[in-house]
């Protein structure tokens, strides 16, 4: 009668010791060890933001044994970090987070230390398309879960039924779980193999969101409602080199008009590093148009 | 209750009527434990001779109103209680009783679905499903991730198909925490209350 029970219960086991092979423990993270995955087979990540400041770690393969990793990039953005470990295992079966759906069973895996693995479980509650961390990072999907989070749960997988990985998690605010999908990890990890480091873009100025008052409207012909007021400029950087001064009202960007500083943040993403950004500006009561090419954030 | 099931339904029904058999079955070896100030708890039928099992914190004095899952209501007298591993055995008087089906803590996978089924807030014989969240290590403890309650205590945690592998006994950090079958078996044969079995 319960044979469906029981096969439901075996394959959720199976997909934990299935995915549990590419899961190790960073005893060093966070304040009792977190969790890391194997995206490639000497290759795991983990969530950045347990290991800050540290260069080398102490991890414990799927296998049991301990060895050191080093940390051979790191993007806060993100909250990923790249662990370069001397011993191969298997790499993690990686899904297509765009075929997710609401309402999948999910399970968190994490491994603590050498106590073998650990795991809770739920479901997708709802999806959504890309958004941006605090940082202003890039994510490329939302994926947000109904699921317990437990100790040293960052860093590991979000695995679907099978076993699958479709996305890093994280820990957020009020005991919630982020997932970092799949796509952006693998994003990510690319980047900081090829330069070390994600480069965010960086204009060099200083804005704070002022309104027209509609008589400035009529004057300058405008449907524009507000525009982003250039406060600060430093010196030396490309905004400065393109000849934007203190006093600038920035009213569009590449053509679309700019609401508030979030209106920036895609052109600071790392793709648009050395590109040109186009700018409408109000400057003395006219419309002046000026091109910055987007210089990279120092010291990211 | 199977020729109730629509055989072209999705497995997902089936998998409800699983859990709802497994319920059913464990309801009746689960017994509810009434305590001090009107607080309940749970405790399982061990042995058809009346032996049950349940925690030290359920079973605080040497006796104890009993409610089997047919109704019916008989004193229990405390045969043993050990606090620093939450056990107690109790015995009532009765035979012919539906006894758990025990299976060993250690055998279970990471991941392997788990039913709890007590007495929480005031609902009788309610059931709550889970996982197993790691393995049985050198602790006494099956960790769980499912959702308990204070009345569940002493109740039993169960596999996919009812055998008990725990005394759910606590909560800590949103995890259900029970106290494994291995470990009442050691208690029991400490307690030498094996030959009741």
């Amino acid at each position: 009668m319960s044979s469906s029970l029981v096969e439901f219960s075996n394959s959720i086991a199976d997909a934990v010791e299935r995915v549990g092979t590419s899961v190790i423990a960073v005893l060093e993270g966070g304040r009792e060890g977190v969790s890391g995955t194997l995206w490639r087979e000497d290759l795991a990540v983990t969530a950045e933001h347990t290991i800050r400041g540290q260069n080398e770690v102490t991890v414990v393969l799927p296998n049991g044994e301990e060895s050191k990793a080093n940390v051979s990039g790191r993007d806060p953005g993100t909250d990923i970090a790249v662990l370069t470990i001397a011993q191969k295992s298997g790499a993690a079966s990686l899904a297509d987070e765009s075929q997710a759906r609401i309402g999948e069973i999910v399970l968190s895996v994490g491994r603590r230390g050498t106590d073998g693995l650990a795991t809770t479980y739920g479901v997708i509650s709802a999806l959504g398309g890309p958004w941006r961390t605090w940082q202003g990072a890039r994510i490329d999907r939302l994926l947000r879960l109904d699921l317990n989070p437990f100790t040293g749960f960052s860093g590991g997988p979000i695995v679907n039924a099978r076993g699958e990985v479709l996305g890093i998690a994280t820990s957020g605010p009020r005991r919630s779980v982020v997932t970092i999908p799949t796509s952006t990890v693998t994003r990510v990890v690319d980047q900081l193999l090829q330069r070390g480091r994600v480069a965010r873009g960086y204009l060099g100025v200083g804005m704070q969101p002022v309104a027209f008052p509609d008589s400035a409207r009529q004057a300058l012909g405008t449907n524009a409602d507000r525009g982003l007021l250039v406060v600060t400029v430093a010196s030396g950087s490309s905004a400065e080199q393109s000849g934007v001064l203190l006093g600038d009202i920035i009213v569009t960007v590449n053509g679309s008009p700019v609401h508030s500083l979030r209106s920036l943040q895609p052109v600071l993403d790392s793709e648009n590093v050395g590109k040109q950004v186009h700018f409408e500006i109000v400057r003395g009561g006219k419309f002046v148009k000026l091109s910055v090419t987007v210089g990279e954030r120092p010291g990211s | 209750m199977s020729a109730a099931v629509n055989p072209t339904a999705f497995a997902g029904i089936s998998i409800g009527t699983g859990v709802g058999s497994v319920t059913d079955w464990l309801r009746r070896i689960t017994v509810r434990i009434a305590g001090s100030r009107n607080s309940h708890g749970s405790g399982i039928l061990w042995s058809s001779e009346g032996l049950i099992v349940t925690n030290a914190h359920v079973a605080s004095s040497s006796e104890h109103e009993i409610e089997l899952s047919d109704g019916r209501k008989l004193q229990g007298w405390l045969l043993a209680r050990d606090p620093k591993i939450d056990l107690a055995a109790i015995v009532i008087t009765a035979n012919n009783l539906s006894a758990a089906s025990v299976r060993g803590a250690r055998t279970m996978r990471v991941g392997e679905i788990v039913l709890a089924v007590g007495n929480p807030f005031d609902g009788v014989g309610a059931v709550s499903t889970g996982i197993v969240h790691q393995p049985v290590g050198r602790l006494p403890w099956l960790v769980a991730d499912i959702r308990l309650a204070p009345g569940n205590s002493g109740g039993p945690l169960s596999d996919s198909q009812g055998n008990v592998i725990g005394v759910n006994s606590m909560i800590v950090g949103g995890l259900g925490w029970a106290v494994t079958s291995d470990s009442v078996n050691a208690f029991l044969r400490r307690e030498r209350l094996t030959e009741v079995t």
